[in-house]
């Protein structure tokens, strides 16, 4: 394999040519209810090709027939001759890196027999439906895969790793009368077959929490001092502030530079943030990226302040800053764009019970169904909260919805615990048509002095 | 390779169906104004499906040389654990012509695409703006048989051509976007249409005012919908019925919506990329009407739903490469019998403003489709809104969320406009629901 892509490189007629080749095994079980949803074993492959021209744009050619790759180099070279810019596109320096990565695969996936993977999960499954009569339905996903990665390029890199990926999620519907509620959890991790063992509790949980949640009141909807859970507060990061570090977003477009300029405070002293893909054992942790930088932290926040931000090696230029090893794509159909890795809130001080102890009345938001932001504005669903009264935890609630303005909201973070955690969970992250990217989010328990609390939809029953 | 999966699977002594299908996407980005990105894509694979001793089981490949032994091997292996179905494989049946390619779109050159963004990127370029803009051309063939004797194939262009225009001042984002999407190229008026779409919205949304507050009337238009729709397009499917999750199960025949309101499907619609004479099952394509003057007509089915609901599948069996086929929509016309059939009016609301004192136009919400969709219920910020005062727009609205639940709210809809629209795969105008909740925050 290396001598085929050292020999469509050395065919290049561009001035600079990347290659990425993929195969990924996969397998992947479901159950939903009682019932077998679905056992699927695959092999996808395929290659990538990008390059790039003296005053012409990016040529890049996507494709599933090997034996094609010498023509698609070919392919992607007269694409990107016929386009001619004024302005050159020019790349950041990245010293030619050359490795062997096999990532630990703790047990290849691929050596499991399905029967075993359905055996396993049908257990799982059977966990959530034991919980309680009024589970009324269940799903319970497994998926491995392993992917052997090949990437080179004209300026000496030369990659090859093998990268594996296990993820399960288990989600509880329960219903009583018209009232339907829903419990999520998922483990998402770049390990193997052994990881994937001893997860019975968390699939209860999801099916305990959709039960639990029947009898629970919708939170009054209203401002609040609010607390976000690790979990949350890591989506939150994410999506909040995550998206706009990503300097594809920025690097040509001056007023959106003026707004993120490095030095401009975001929050108070206490607020700390960044992004890392260097960071051992976590889902979004690679050795390189899909441009063949290396991997690192980089801090985005320091001290409320904003210090840092993603980079390709095409936007790092273009700012002057240099690559972060932030150039991702979600497979060989895709070109590599910014994106986050393992995203985090530093770690503060104190425990959970300093952070809560001052609060009269407020909301402890837990878990996320979801989140989205369009760059100023966000909205987070979170999985279940519960009222604080007096300084403790109180009632569970449901439907809380929390939305604000970004730097609003940022800028009222005013207490941040010692009790940092990552959070490893499936599903994985969308830009760009691109998705999911594996990425890990943490966080460790955050107060928000004053949020805006929705969740006071009409409670008319459906239909 | 479909006839020699299909005779190994036989000799075997198993059903089976597959769906072999070749694409190949040509794509021109334009980011921030600058043409810098051309691409092409090609891809090919098969999805096989075995039905052996009673059990379902699949396996997919992109690799082209994977033999067809192997294929049959890893489905009837998938098959030994799989789950049991009484699964019918359609005979051969004949099934109606609809045009799913146009020679036009197919042999468009790289610089009628660029031209076609540039179009775009030159009518929408604003000071203070950035645009960005994609245009996608897809040749694709399908062929999909089966071991009761169908067998259909058919090749399909598509042409999605989307903009997004962006506005920073100060901490004020502001993104306004628009697609098109096709199975021949657009045309000159389709490119104009788009353009004024996108800076008509601009030109009422630099006024920035006050949000109402209340419960409102509010227009949502074609975009604006998703968030009203998703939970009746979700209980409209026999998926969901089948899960009990469906608050529609149970009520064909009932008059659950406003007697103006239906939801059909249709494959058949000219010129749609989601077309096709026959679905990914060898089931021939048919229009499909799920809701008619309020009435809950019909769920949508796949074999699979089809087979364990005891019904007949709908044409709605989508399937990949890797995976089971699955239910899905193709083309959904949300109708206006009876109303709204006036003169067409391309301004914003399409004509709906007109008898509204105060209330809101919701072009775009956060969070679609988060959380518990099912009931539903639904509170979202807006993204992109704006108020109406005494039949007029005033100005975009920030800082406001709405909430209702569309069952209510769509028992009683207080108009259609005469904007009827394509948006993605919806065919829809805008409507105009009263008393949906508005909050300021």
């Amino acid at each position: 394999m290396k001598d085929r892509l050292t020999d469509a490189l050395a065919a290049s007629r561009a001035d600079f040519t990347e290659i990425r080749l993929e195969r990924t095994w996969t397998s992947s079980v479901s159950f939903r209810g009682r019932r077998l949803e679905s056992v699927t074993a695959s092999e996808d492959q395929g290659g990538f090709v990008r390059v790039l021209n003296r005053g012409c744009g990016w040529g890049v050619a996507a494709f599933t027939t090997l034996d094609q790759l010498r023509p698609m180099v070919g392919r992607a070279d007269e694409l990107s001759r016929a386009l001619r810019l004024e302005r050159p596109i020019r790349l950041a320096d990245v010293a030619p890196q050359q490795a062997d990565v096999l990532l630990d695969l703790d047990g290849d996936v691929r050596g499991v027999p399905l029967a075993e993977k359905k055996r396993l999960l049908e257990a799982y499954n059977a966990e959530m439906l034991a919980v309680d009569a009024r589970v009324v339905d269940t799903l319970a996903s497994y998926h491995d895969e392993v992917t052997e990665y090949w990437y080179v390029n004209s300026e000496g890199t030369l990659l090859h790793e093998l990268r594996p990926e296990v993820t399960l999620s288990g989600s509880a519907v329960a219903r009583r009368d018209g009232v339907i509620e829903k419990g999520l959890e998922s483990v998402g991790l770049r390990r193997g077959w052994a990881s994937v063992q001893d997860q019975a509790a968390g699939f209860r949980a999801a099916a305990e929490r959709a039960v639990a949640l029947l009898d629970a009141p919708r939170v009054k909807g209203g401002t609040y001092p609010v607390v976000l859970d690790p979990e949350l507060a890591g989506v939150f990061i994410h999506e909040a502030f995550g998206h706009l570090s990503e300097a594809d977003f920025i690097f040509e477009n001056p007023q959106a530079r003026e707004m993120m300029t490095l030095g401009r405070r975001f929050g108070k002293p206490v607020l700390n943030a960044g992004d890392n893909g260097a960071a051992a054992g976590l889902r979004g942790t690679l050795p390189f990226d899909d441009e063949g930088t290396p991997t690192q932290d980089t801090v985005l926040i320091r001290e409320g302040v904003l210090v840092g931000r993603l980079h390709s090696r095409e936007t790092a230029a273009a700012m002057g800053e240099r690559p972060t090893g932030n150039a991702r794509a979600t497979s060989f159909r895709h070109p590599p764009i910014v994106r986050m890795t393992n995203t985090y809130i530093g770690n503060g001080r104190g425990s959970f019970a300093d952070l809560i102890k001052d609060i009269k009345l407020g909301v402890y938001a837990c878990s996320a169904f979801g989140g989205q932001t369009l760059l100023e504005n966000f909205s987070f669903t979170a999985a279940y909260g519960h009222m604080i009264r007096d300084g403790q935890v109180a009632e569970l609630v449901k439907d809380v919805v929390i939305a604000g303005n970004l730097s609003q909201t940022l800028d009222r973070i005013d207490h941040i615990a010692g009790d940092f955690r990552w959070n490893q969970m499936g599903g994985g992250c969308g830009k760009g048509g691109q998705f999911p990217l594996a990425v890990t989010e943490g966080a460790p328990h955050v107060r928000i002095e004053q949020a805006l609390v929705g969740g006071d939809v009409s409670p008319t029953p459906a239909a | 390779m479909i006839e020699r999966l299909l005779e190994q699977a036989r000799r075997r002594g198993a059903g089976a169906d597959a769906l072999w299908r070749r694409a190949e996407r040509t794509s021109v980005a334009f980011e921030w104004g600058r043409l810098k990105t051309a691409g092409v894509t090609e891809e090919a694979g098969v999805n096989l499906r075995v039905v052996s001793a009673g059990r379902v089981g699949v396996a997919g490949s992109t690799a082209v040389d994977v033999p067809p032994d192997e294929l049959v091997t890893r489905a009837l292996a998938a098959a030994e654990l799989g789950e049991t179905l009484a699964l019918a494989l359609p005979p051969p049946t004949p099934f109606l012509q609809v045009p799913t390619h146009f020679d036009r779109a197919a042999t468009a050159s790289l610089d009628t695409l660029i031209g076609i963004g540039r179009q775009l990127a030159e009518g929408l370029a604003r000071e203070g703006c950035q645009v960005n803009v994609t245009v996608e051309r897809e040749v694709a063939e399908t062929r999909v048989a089966n071991t009761a004797g169908a067998d259909a194939a058919y090749p399909s262009t598509g042409i999605a051509v989307s903009a997004e225009l962006w506005r920073v001042s100060g901490d004020d984002v502001l993104a306004l976007g628009d697609s098109l999407e096709g199975a021949d190229l657009p045309g000159p008026a389709e490119l104009a249409r788009l353009v004024q779409s996108i800076t008509g919205r601009l030109d009422l949304a630099l006024t920035v005012v006050t949000p109402p507050d209340g419960a409102l009337p509010v227009v949502f238009t074609p975009a604006g919908l998703s968030a009203v729709l998703l939970p009746v397009t979700q209980a409209l499917s026999g998926k969901a019925v089948l899960q009990g999750i469906s608050p529609l199960a149970g009520r064909l025949g009932d008059q659950v919506f406003d007697a103006t309101f239906s939801v059909t499907d249709d494959p058949l619609a000219a010129g749609r990329s989601a077309s096709r004479p026959v679905d990914d099952e060898c089931v021939p394509s048919r229009t499909t009407p799920l809701v008619q003057r309020g009435v809950v007509e019909r769920f949508i089915y796949d074999l699979e739903t089809a087979a364990r609901a005891g019904a007949a599948s709908t044409g709605n069996g989508q399937r990949g490469i890797f995976s089971k086929p699955v239910v899905g929509y193709t083309n959904m016309v949300i109708g206006e019998r009876g109303k709204g059939n006036g003169e067409r009016d391309e301004t914003l609301g399409g004509g709906l403003l007109r008898d509204i004192a105060d209330g809101l136009l919701v072009d775009e919400l956060i969070g679609v489709g988060q959380g518990n969709v099912s009931g539903g219920g639904f509170s979202h910020p807006v993204a992109l809104a704006y108020r109406i005062e005494r039949g007029q727009i005033t100005g975009r609205v920030k800082d406001a969320a709405i909430a209702g639940n569309s069952y209510d709210l769509l028992k009683r809809i207080g108009g259609f406009g005469n904007d009827r629209r394509w948006y993605g795969s919806r065919s829809t105008p805008s409507l105009l629901l009263e008393g949906v909740s508005v909050a300021r925050r």
